[in-house]
């Protein structure tokens, strides 16, 4: 079975909506050559984002549908709202996550509120794809996940895959919305291989996964955690303690009912998140289980997020900084007293 | 397509102007519209002042909670109105354009109902006041940051170039928006994508309290044009003729191809910001006086009457139309009624995810706890 990374899966989403709908188009910085030079053939490829991730689409679709932008943020998201409005379903390459401040206005009050604002009569079918996390050794302003700034807003759609077959899936959808969504791509998962398939089917927002099964203790993971969720759940099976992992992939939608009843059935749950705590998602949740799932509840509701400080850059305080594997070992025992 | 376009120069030293203040035709070229149109602009002129008064009138009594009155600035939106194909082109409009709004003949019980937020708003009651946006003629929905909607305008512009269809859009705004990043931004990159786009600045020389020597070091508006690789114009906004010449231009040559440009219309607002705000603190009433002496309906007035084409009788009549008219919108939009609260949960999306659905029937059951409707 072919596999790829989240990386070539979120390129090959790319291709097919493209491919599939002409109105289609991509809109960033250094997403196509970076150089803006025709004349000079090696720049349709050269950049393809700082990742890579839209490498080859420019060449494939040419200038017009993969757009390098002038470097003003507030320019190109607040355009590409315009675009979507007029029949365009552009997808909007944020560089990092972290530089959502400059175009935040665009997202918060336009974006997300035409719709409401023109009484439902008009229709916003745009993707905002941002790189988001730490353990990249890239300091406080290239390591923030921020998922919450956006789920906040109502009209913003949010989506989190954690596998490549997800984020195909998943960003096709994005893409066939005709509501804004914002798609968060973890830099630190780009690599992370699974088969996918090599249709496109789409996967419908609003669907946690249960990325493992199990009985005596319900993790909620978000994005990269699912991964050190994962690792945990090993150490844990040694113990004796059988993990249930829900990764609920969509922030906004959120699939509520998936979590409540993971929640009813083992009577335990853990909340992990390496954002920030305060207002984040992992406390979002948590204030969820506390109002809906309080009866089936055997002990407290445990959130294991960052610390509420910036991301340091130093790799052993970064590495302190995360819930990593350890952590959540620790913070399940000490719930089930195991 | 306009073929004997008459030319106007960018970066002129002094505004341009097709008619003088007594109501001459100045103008190196030809007049070419006829007198239906040229009554028809007078018309949207008086018509965009009378509702001016209306909406004020309507806010004392405390109808409503907010207006922009837009007094002394008719003469660059109707000349907008005028310059552009209404419903094929985009408008992108600001807080204070609700007599270009009117001019491009969005219907009054409309305007009223998004006034009072009533159920003869298109937009169910979601805008504040003063703030327009119609899907059938293709006006966004004003924003009430500013300027942050000129990034938009810049994006519809590029899909209307994509679409190759020679569709145009219009941005207005005031002379303090073009201060704001958003402004920059966007201006720059319809500059960098040769978008088919007019930005037309309505300069009334005031942001609220800060005059536009605080506002900017550039001495003008027309004049950052430049740096973008644009032509700017500089035009008398109190002569309609002239704003609606100028942009009929500029949006003849964005429509063939030849990209954006920057008109900036020197008008003046003779009343306050909005009706939060008391001008007389800080404007000399002399100025005040000056301005209104150069009144864009006067002007026009006396430049139909020249021509035979006015006089009291008519103008009269007119007013008392337009007031029947606005006295049957206003009573229609109030006769609406209040819009729903069910309607709160609707358009965040378009489907209702289940959270809203949920939280809407709480706020039945609650309604119906406390023997209200629902």
């Amino acid at each position: 079975m072919r596999e790829l990374t989240i990386k070539d899966a979120i390129n090959e989403a790319l291709h097919q909506a493209m491919e599939a709908d002409p109105d289609v188009i991509l809109m960033g910085e250094d997403i196509a050559g970076g150089g803006g030079r025709d004349e000079h053939p090696g720049a349709m490829d050269a950049w393809g984002g700082p990742f890579g991730v839209t490498q080859g689409l420019a060449t494939r679709f040419g200038r017009d549908r993969v757009m390098d932008t002038t470097i003003a943020e507030a320019g190109f998201f607040g355009a590409a709202v315009g675009a979507a409005m007029t029949g365009l379903r552009p997808v909007v390459e944020l560089m990092y996550v972290d530089f959502a401040g400059v175009a935040y206005d665009q997202l918060l009050n336009q974006a997300a509120k035409v719709r409401y604002m023109f009484g439902g009569k008009q229709r916003v079918p745009m993707v905002v794809r941002t790189v988001v996390g730490a353990g990249f050794r890239a300091g406080a302003e290239h390591s923030q996940t921020l998922y919450s700034l956006f789920t906040h807003v109502p009209g913003l759609k949010t989506v989190a895959p954690s596998s490549a077959a997800d984020a195909k899936g998943l960003l096709l959808t994005a893409i066939q919305d005709d509501d804004p969504v914002v798609f968060f791509e973890h830099k630190r998962l780009y690599m992370t291989k699974e088969h996918v398939p090599e249709e496109a089917v789409p996967i419908p927002f609003g669907k946690a996964k249960i990325v493992r099964a199990g009985k005596d203790l319900t993790i909620v993971a978000i994005q990269r955690a699912v991964q050190f969720a994962q690792e945990a759940a090993e150490a844990l099976a040694v113990l004796g303690i059988d993990v249930e992992i829900i990764d609920p992939r969509t922030y906004s939608p959120l699939d509520e009912s998936a979590i409540l009843t993971s929640v009813a059935k083992t009577g335990h749950v853990l909340i992990v998140d390496e954002s920030y705590p305060r207002c984040g998602l992992a406390t979002d949740i948590a204030a969820l289980i506390a109002d809906q799932g309080f009866d089936s509840l055997k002990g407290p509701v445990k959130r294991l997020t960052a610390p509420h400080t910036p991301v340091p850059f130093s790799p052993p305080l970064e590495d302190a900084y995360l819930p990593l594997a350890p952590k959540i070992v620790a913070a399940a025992r000490a719930l089930l007293r195991a | 397509m306009i073929t004997d376009s008459p030319r106007f120069e960018p970066f002129s030293p002094d505004p341009h102007a097709v008619i003088s203040e007594s109501g001459e035709w100045i103008a190196p070229f030809d007049l070419d519209l006829d007198d239906d149109t040229l009554r028809g602009m007078y018309r949207n002129l008086v018509l965009a002042r009378l509702i001016d008064e209306r909406l004020v009138r309507l806010q004392r009594l405390g109808k409503t909670s907010f207006v922009a009155p837009g007094a002394g600035h008719e003469g660059a939106q109707v000349g907008i109105a005028h310059a552009i194909e209404i419903g094929r082109d985009w408008l992108y409009p600001y807080y204070r354009d609700t007599g270009l709004v009117a001019a491009i003949g969005w219907p009054l019980e409309k305007l009223f109902g998004q006034m009072l937020a009533t159920r003869a708003d298109p937009a169910r009651g979601r805008q504040m006041p003063a703030h327009p946006g119609s899907r059938a003629l293709n006006v966004f929905t004003v924003a009430s940051p500013i300027a942050s909607h000129v990034p938009p305008a810049v994006g519809t512009a590029l899909s209307q170039k994509i679409a190759g269809k020679g569709d145009v859009t219009v941005c207005t705004f005031g002379d303090g928006a073009t201060s704001e990043g958003d402004w920059h931004a966007g201006v720059n990159f319809a500059g960098a994508q040769g978008a088919p786009i007019v930005f037309a600045c309505e300069n009334n020389r005031y942001a609220i309290s800060v005059d536009l020597n605080h506002q900017t070091g550039s001495g003008g508006i027309a004049a950052k044009a430049h740096a973008y690789g644009m032509p700017g114009y500089l035009v008398d906004g109190m002569d309609v003729l002239a704003c609606y010449y100028v942009m009929r231009e500029v949006v003849a040559n964005a429509r063939e191809g030849l990209g954006p440009a920057l008109v900036e219309m020197a008008v003046y607002r003779y009343g306050p910001h909005s009706s939060a705000d008391d001008d007389s603190r800080y404007r000399p009433a002399e100025e005040v006086a000056a301005w209104r002496l150069r009144d864009p309906i006067a002007r026009l007035r006396r430049f139909l009457e020249r021509r035979s084409l006015w006089g009291d009788e008519a103008e009269e009549g007119l007013r008392s139309e337009i007031a029947g008219e606005l006295d049957e919108a206003v009573a229609a939009a109030e006769a609406a009624g209040p819009q729903d609260v069910d309607t709160l949960f609707e358009d965040v999306f378009a489907e209702l995810p289940a959270h809203l659905e949920r939280q809407r029937e709480r706020y039945r059951l609650a309604r119906r706890a406390a023997g209200e409707d629902g």
